[in-house]
């Protein structure tokens, strides 16, 4: 314990050398990750590949040779990040915390015991129960935080256990369909579209192959697969598919060139594992206010051992005592409490879409103050929509809203009948079959993701494509190519009166605009002149400008007499006009933002958490989509634009102006550390583009460095090292990679970042809460040491014995205290700055003031109070009880005399004992009832507040029934030493009750009267 | 993380040891353990203040429960329905040398300090009460309220007080310290004495009286005074200390014939009451209506 805190002090202090040292091993590391794949195979020949790992291209391995390949690799498999074994979780949980300190407890009772054994001749078998007793509790609350781990670590478990993946592996010139697992190097494998690629594979033939390789390299578009090799880089190279990447159209096939860990995806895998991380902030919060407890427990306990021993209380006597202070101290219940309140929030999280993997990850993301997140997926859609067009010379929106609730456009204008036929029949997407129950937008579509957003177009606003192209049955067609950059195809008309053809195109907006000789506007084909070309760069630099993808559309009607009904269009030996037809209109087309994101990121500002963008995509695509969510709002100006509006050189801006900027990956490189804290601490809103995945890492390192605690977002493989150094790493649960999961601590299950917003906000009320939770447990502290102290000072017969302390701390305790946990926030705690990690303590010295120091004092005085009350009531009057602890302990006096004359029995007397500890606990209960409503709020008045917190009525119901019960049950005077008690005995501890009550409501009222008064920075925890 | 970093350790070591001091004394602010004069003035004034506020809660809550407190009977006393049984001398391991006097004298001295309130001197104050019946002195309501009403009787005189009934020493015959100021010790016969404790308000039905056995196999005779070791009802009811000031409790003395066969034995001996009401034979408490004791007379 002791340890861990001394580090913890010493990383702070240290934090700038730490952090440099980390950095520098990280570098290595990465720099290791990115230049060294050590795949060599893309530049050997196959036959080369063949002979290396004694296969054959047609045929495959033998079945032989995979099993011996087998036997000498191993499954075809990651190896699990390395796990804590079981046992040592469960021994953390015995002895972390409070444990050690409890064991210790137990192991001075069975001391006790056994010194009484040999010295006495009837041991009482008190300690030794004691001892039985608190070794149950530790083991207890062991086993229960260790089943709360596992737990949480089983939701995790469900995202591996996917179902086994399965690879078709052609052997002995079979194909054979195998767990993924049996791979073998050499392996001759087909992958199709849809399958995910088994291993690292060296392509010996490919059907028009495209994989997904973004969740290894960031790049969303899929990129073809061909036998041949072209670059020397094996990750740029064309013949090499890598393990875990998925295939997404077309089909091949290859040899297997590495396996499980060895292959990339495996090295990134296992250098990610190897990445430290911190403790959660509250992992350090509790560790803080354990040492704090902890100390305050052996302080005290050595003490009154040591002033035990002044008084000449013999070694028993004071070991006893010892014990008693420990049990008395530590609030046995409290890490159960926080252990639930961070599941119940898990929970509720996890309903909203964000599963926490590491429950303390839960609170993380309440003190997050600085978010890096991705752009495509989480930020917008991730799918390309059409966001405007362009025709009769001006732009109109089009809907992008996820749900097509936006505005529509005029739809009459037979420009845009027009247009909507070229993007419909100059366009190969199609919809996949049996989808017509859906709405258009969340309908599958083969085909690219440009010609996906126009079919959607097109589908959502003039109906049914397929009947358009059904109509408009194709002739020809000459397909986009990188030379041309357009497409074109020929079509019959749909009126079949008409023996005219159609020929529709599209490409690259300045290439169809010099192919035409004609616009069409209002319907009518009007010539191109100046105005019009004007007018079309104009919407083609605007369109460009909001980072949209821009489209051109041109039709031609051939006429009848040379092309007539039946003419064969030869698209190969173009046999057709292609120029001089007439412009139709431009389409542009974004990855827009989805619906909720403007609001969430609002919300994070309004919270005072920076979000800062960090994408691959192009500085103009990355801008324009900040601006549209609210990273860069509408009045901030970078670097650029105030030079563009002033109309002078970047340099001579004045930098306080600025405010936003965005930054590219190449500028990045060249940037020193100090440089990159200038521009994260100098901008408030901060776009990072055409970064690397790699300098995600540097960005969330740098926001380290400024103190903050960083959220960063991730889905790729590459993410998984930023993931793992974030103070909370978010992977997305839909589009995510695996090892993006398996490094980060929350996983979005529906990709989407306003829910990051919800578990912001859940994390700070849960922060807020505990720290209510806590000031409630720790209270009843007080009135159960107390006891302990005046009976070693005054010698008053014990008012307070150690089960019934264990009592309040695991029984009437842990409800009211787990309660807190569902209390609403007292404001709107979206509207604060997060809290800095260094000054606002989960328990401060102010909580500690406020609940040992006054709250905790008016309890222990209400205990007191019932104490005297009973020995009053039944013939010790309070003026007999100081000193008579050396006779009312003597089991030889059976004469006792009272203040009344009457003489006691040792039994009789300790029946009266145990009768008033009873009634402590009973008046512990009735204060916590004040307590606990009192710990609702930390600033409101509990009348603002309500009570419509229903657990927490339960809770005090709960308590006061548990208590009803432990007193009442008949057989607890042997089981427990509880006893009956008269029911006026209750009400002994109600004026302190009412005290507690009214003094906090004062307090609070104080509060809200003077901010930032004497009585808020003494007493506001 | 030592050892690795070369640069800046004895430079930090100087900062952690001022920022150290500074926790304790900040000469630049003058803080002292993080708080400026005023500020400690401020919060142990508070809390000074507060304390005070709760020790006036404390008391006046006590003092309004006093006030509900009668003077004379404790509010409740179903904790103690029924007597304890204590022995004198104040040992349950009764080892007597009974040719050292130095050995037995503290024995003496606790019987002698228990008997010294039955010299019948003392006694002879005391009522003769008629045996055999319970010496009922309850005031009738009316009168209680009566006394209550006027303030102040005559003299100092309690109205309340109640007469306690004589129990002389003498009564004890041999065990009464009298004829013999050794109790028997010397001659290895002890006495011991036995008394029930005082509850106020108890009237034990039936004919109560001690009876001891033997618990070991060693067999001897018992002596008990008064006749019979029977306690004598008019001793009850208890009235409580403060109006039943001069009164005795009833003893039972019993005298351990002891033979010379068990000297050097350890003899276990059981006393109880009998033929009343009174419990004695509960499981937890050892001492209700009964006591066991050992005696060893040694040579």
């Amino acid at each position: 314990m002791g340890d861990s805190y001394r580090v913890t002090i010493s990383e702070e202090a240290n934090a700038d050398r730490s952090i440099t040292k980390k950095r520098k091993g990280v570098k290595k590391d990465m720099d290791e990750l990115k230049k060294e794949v050590p795949i060599t195979e893309h530049k050997m020949s196959v036959e080369e590949v063949c002979g290396r790992f004694e296969t054959d291209a047609a045929r495959g391995l033998t079945v032989a040779k995979a099993a011996e390949f087998l036997a000498r690799d191993g499954p075809n498999a990651l190896t699990p990040p390395p796990t804590t074994p079981e046992w040592l979780k469960f021994c953390r949980q015995l002895f972390g915390g409070f444990a050690l300190l409890l064991w210790t407890g137990a192991a001075l009772c069975f001391a006790a015991y056994t010194v009484q054994v040999f010295s006495e001749d009837e041991p009482a078998p008190d300690n030794l129960y004691l001892g039985v007793v608190l070794s149950a509790v530790v083991f207890i609350t062991g086993c229960f935080s260790y089943f709360q781990e596992a737990k949480s670590s089983k939701i995790m478990e469900s995202f591996r256990n996917m179902v086994p993946q399965q690879a078709l592996v052609i052997r002995d010139g079979e194909k054979v369909q195998i767990n993924a697992e049996q791979v073998v190097l050499g392996d001759l494998i087909e992958v199709k579209g849809g399958d995910r690629i088994p291993a690292d594979i060296r392509v010996v033939s490919a059907h028009g192959c495209k994989v997904d390789n973004s969740s290894l390299t960031g790049e969303s578009e899929p990129q073809g697969r061909s036998p041949d090799c072209t670059h020397d880089n094996p990750l740029e190279t064309r013949n090499v598919a890598f393990f875990s990447t998925n295939c997404v159209e077309g089909s091949a096939r290859g040899l297997v060139v590495a396996t499980g860990d060895r292959t990339v995806m495996g090295r990134i895998a296992t250098l990610t594992s190897g990445l430290e991380t911190g403790q959660t902030p509250i992992a350090r919060e509790i560790a803080h206010f354990i040492h704090i407890i902890t100390a305050v427990a052996v302080f005290l306990g050595v003490t009154f051992f040591a002033v035990a021993k002044a008084l000449g209380y013999t070694w028993l006597e004071a070991v006893i005592f010892l014990i008693g202070i420990i049990v008395a101290n530590v609030p046995e219940g409290l890490l159960a409490t926080v252990t639930v309140c961070l599941t119940l929030t898990a929970k509720r999280m996890a309903k909203k879409n964000c599963l926490v993997k590491n429950l303390e990850a839960v609170e993380t993301l309440g003190s997050t103050s600085t978010i890096c997140s991705d752009k495509t997926g989480t930020l917008t859609q991730n799918k390309m929509t059409v966001a405007h067009m362009w025709f009769d010379g001006r732009i109109h929106d089009a809907d992008t809203t996820e749900d097509q609730s936006g505005a529509a456009f005029d739809k009459s204008s037979p420009t845009w009948l027009s247009l909507a036929r070229v993007a419909a029949l100059c366009n190969r997407a199609e919809f996949k079959a049996g989808q017509d129950a859906l709405p258009v937008q969340k309908r599958d579509v083969a085909g690219d993701a440009s010609e996906t957003a126009l079919l959607k177009c097109v589908e959502g606003l003039c109906g049914s494509v397929r009947a358009m192209r059904e109509s408009n049955a194709l002739l020809a067609e000459i397909p986009f190519n990188s030379t041309n950059k357009y497409q074109l195809s020929v079509h019959e008309t749909e009126d079949p009166a008409d023996g005219r053809h159609l020929l529709v195109m599209k490409g690259a907006p300045e290439r169809i605009l010099e192919r035409c000789s004609t616009v069409l506007l209002q319907g009518k084909e009007q010539p191109m002149d100046g105005a019009t070309k004007e007018a079309f760069q104009r919407a083609y630099l605007e369109l460009g400008g909001l980072g949209e993808r821009v489209l051109g559309f041109c039709h031609l009607l051939l006429p009848e007499d040379r092309y007539p009904h039946g003419f064969p269009f030869d698209a190969d030996d173009v046999n057709f006009p292609t120029e001089d037809l007439c412009f139709v209109g431009l389409v542009s087309m974004i990855d827009p933002p989805r619906a909720a994101v403007p609001d969430a990121v609002a919300k994070c500002r309004s919270a005072g958490i920076k979000v800062i963008m960090v994408t691959g995509d192009h500085p103009i695509t990355a801008k324009a989509i900040a601006r549209g969510v609210g990273i860069i709002s509408q009045k901030s100006e970078t670097v650029e634009d105030i030079a563009a509006r002033l109309g002078v050189p970047v340099d001579q801006v004045d930098p306080t102006l600025v405010v936003a900027c965005v930054v590219t990956g190449a500028e990045l490189k060249d940037m020193s550390a100090e440089r990159l804290d200038w521009v994260l601490r100098e901008h408030k809103e901060i776009v990072f583009a055409r970064t690397s995945p790699q300098q995600k890492l540097l960005i969330v390192e740098g926001c380290q460095r400024q103190g903050a605690i960083v959220a960063v977002t991730g889905d790729g493989v590459n993410d998984a090292p930023a993931l793992k150094r974030a103070d909370i790493g978010v992977a997305m649960g839909i589009s995510g990679s695996d090892v993006s999961k398996q490094a980060a601590d929350m996983i979005l299950l529906d990709d989407n970042f306003a829910s990051i917003v919800t578990g912001v906000e859940e994390g700070r009320l849960i922060f807020d809460n505990l720290k209510k939770s806590i000031a409630y447990t720790l209270t009843s502290n007080i009135p159960e040491i107390t006891p302990f102290l005046l009976f070693i000072l005054l010698s008053v017969p014990l008012p307070l014995g150690t089960i019934t302390i264990l009592c309040i701390d695991l029984g009437t305790d842990m409800v009211p205290a787990i309660s807190l946990a569902y209390e609403q926030a007292e404001s709107d705690i979206m509207k604060q700055p997060p809290r800095n990690p260094k000054n606002d303590k989960l328990v401060n010295e102010r909580l500690i003031s406020m609940a040992y120091g006054q709250i905790g004092m008016i309890q222990a005085l209400a205990g007191f109070f019932s104490y005297c009350v009973i020995h009053a009531e039944n013939g010790f009057l309070p003026a007999l009880l100081p000193g008579l602890r050396v006779l009312w302990d003597d089991r030889g006096v059976n004469d006792l005399q009272d203040s009344y004359g009457q003489q006691w029995t040792y039994e009789q007397r300790k029946i009266l004992e145990f009768t008033t500890h009873t009634a402590f606990f009973v008046s512990i209960v009735v204060v916590q009832w004040a307590d606990l409503i009192i710990c609702k709020t930390r600033r409101n008045s509990v009348f603002q507040q309500g009570m419509r917190n229903r657990v927490l009525l339960f809770g005090l119901f709960f308590e006061t029934a548990l208590a009803a019960f432990l007193s009442y049950t008949p057989g607890m005077g042997v089981a427990l030493r509880m006893y009956p008690l008269k029911y006026t005995w209750w009400f002994c501890a109600l004026p302190y009750s009412l005290l507690i009550f009214a003094y906090d409501e004062l307090r609070k009222l104080l509060i809200r009267r003077n901010p930032g008064g004497w009585v808020e920075k003494e007493t506001y925890y | 993380m030592a050892g690795t970093t070369e640069d800046k350790p004895a430079a930090d070591k100087e900062e952690k040891a001022s920022s150290w001091k500074d926790a304790i004394y900040n000469s630049r602010t003058g803080e002292l353990m993080g708080r400026t004069a005023s500020s400690w003035g401020c919060i142990l004034l508070f809390y000074l203040v507060f304390y005070l506020f709760l020790a006036g809660m404390f008391a006046l809550t006590m003092w309004v429960m006093l006030l509900t407190l009668d003077d004379y009977v404790p509010k409740y006393s179903d904790r103690v329905p029924t007597p304890g049984l204590v022995i004198r001398p104040k040992s349950l391991d009764i080892l007597i040398n009974k040719n050292d006097p130095a050995n037995y004298g503290e024995y003496v001295q606790h019987l002698e300090n228990l008997l010294k309130n039955y010299n019948d001197t003392l006694q002879e104050k005391n009522e003769l009460c008629p045996p055999g019946e319970y010496f009922d002195q309850d005031l009738k309501k009316e009168d209680a309220q009566e006394n209550q009403g006027a303030e102040q009787p005559l003299g100092n005189e309690d109205v309340n007080a109640r007469k306690a009934c004589q129990f002389k020493r003498s009564v004890l015959g041999r065990c009464s310290g009298l004829s013999d100021n050794t109790f028997g010790y010397s001659d290895g016969k002890p006495c011991v004495l036995l008394k029930m404790n005082r509850i106020i308000g108890l009237k034990p039905r039936g004919d109560p009286y001690i009876n001891c056995t033997s618990m070991t196999e060693a067999k001897i005779d018992f002596v008990y005074f008064p006749n019979g070791g029977s306690i004598d009802k008019m001793y009850f009811p208890y009235y409580g200390k403060k109006a039943h000031a001069s009164y005795v409790q009833p003893l039972v003395a019993v005298k351990l014939l002891v033979n010379k066969e068990e000297y050097n034995t350890e003899l276990t001996i059981e006393c109880r009451i009998e033929g009343s009401n009174l419990r004695n034979n509960d499981v937890r408490d050892k001492f209700l209506g009964r006591v066991t004791f050992r005696v060893k007379v040694v040579e």
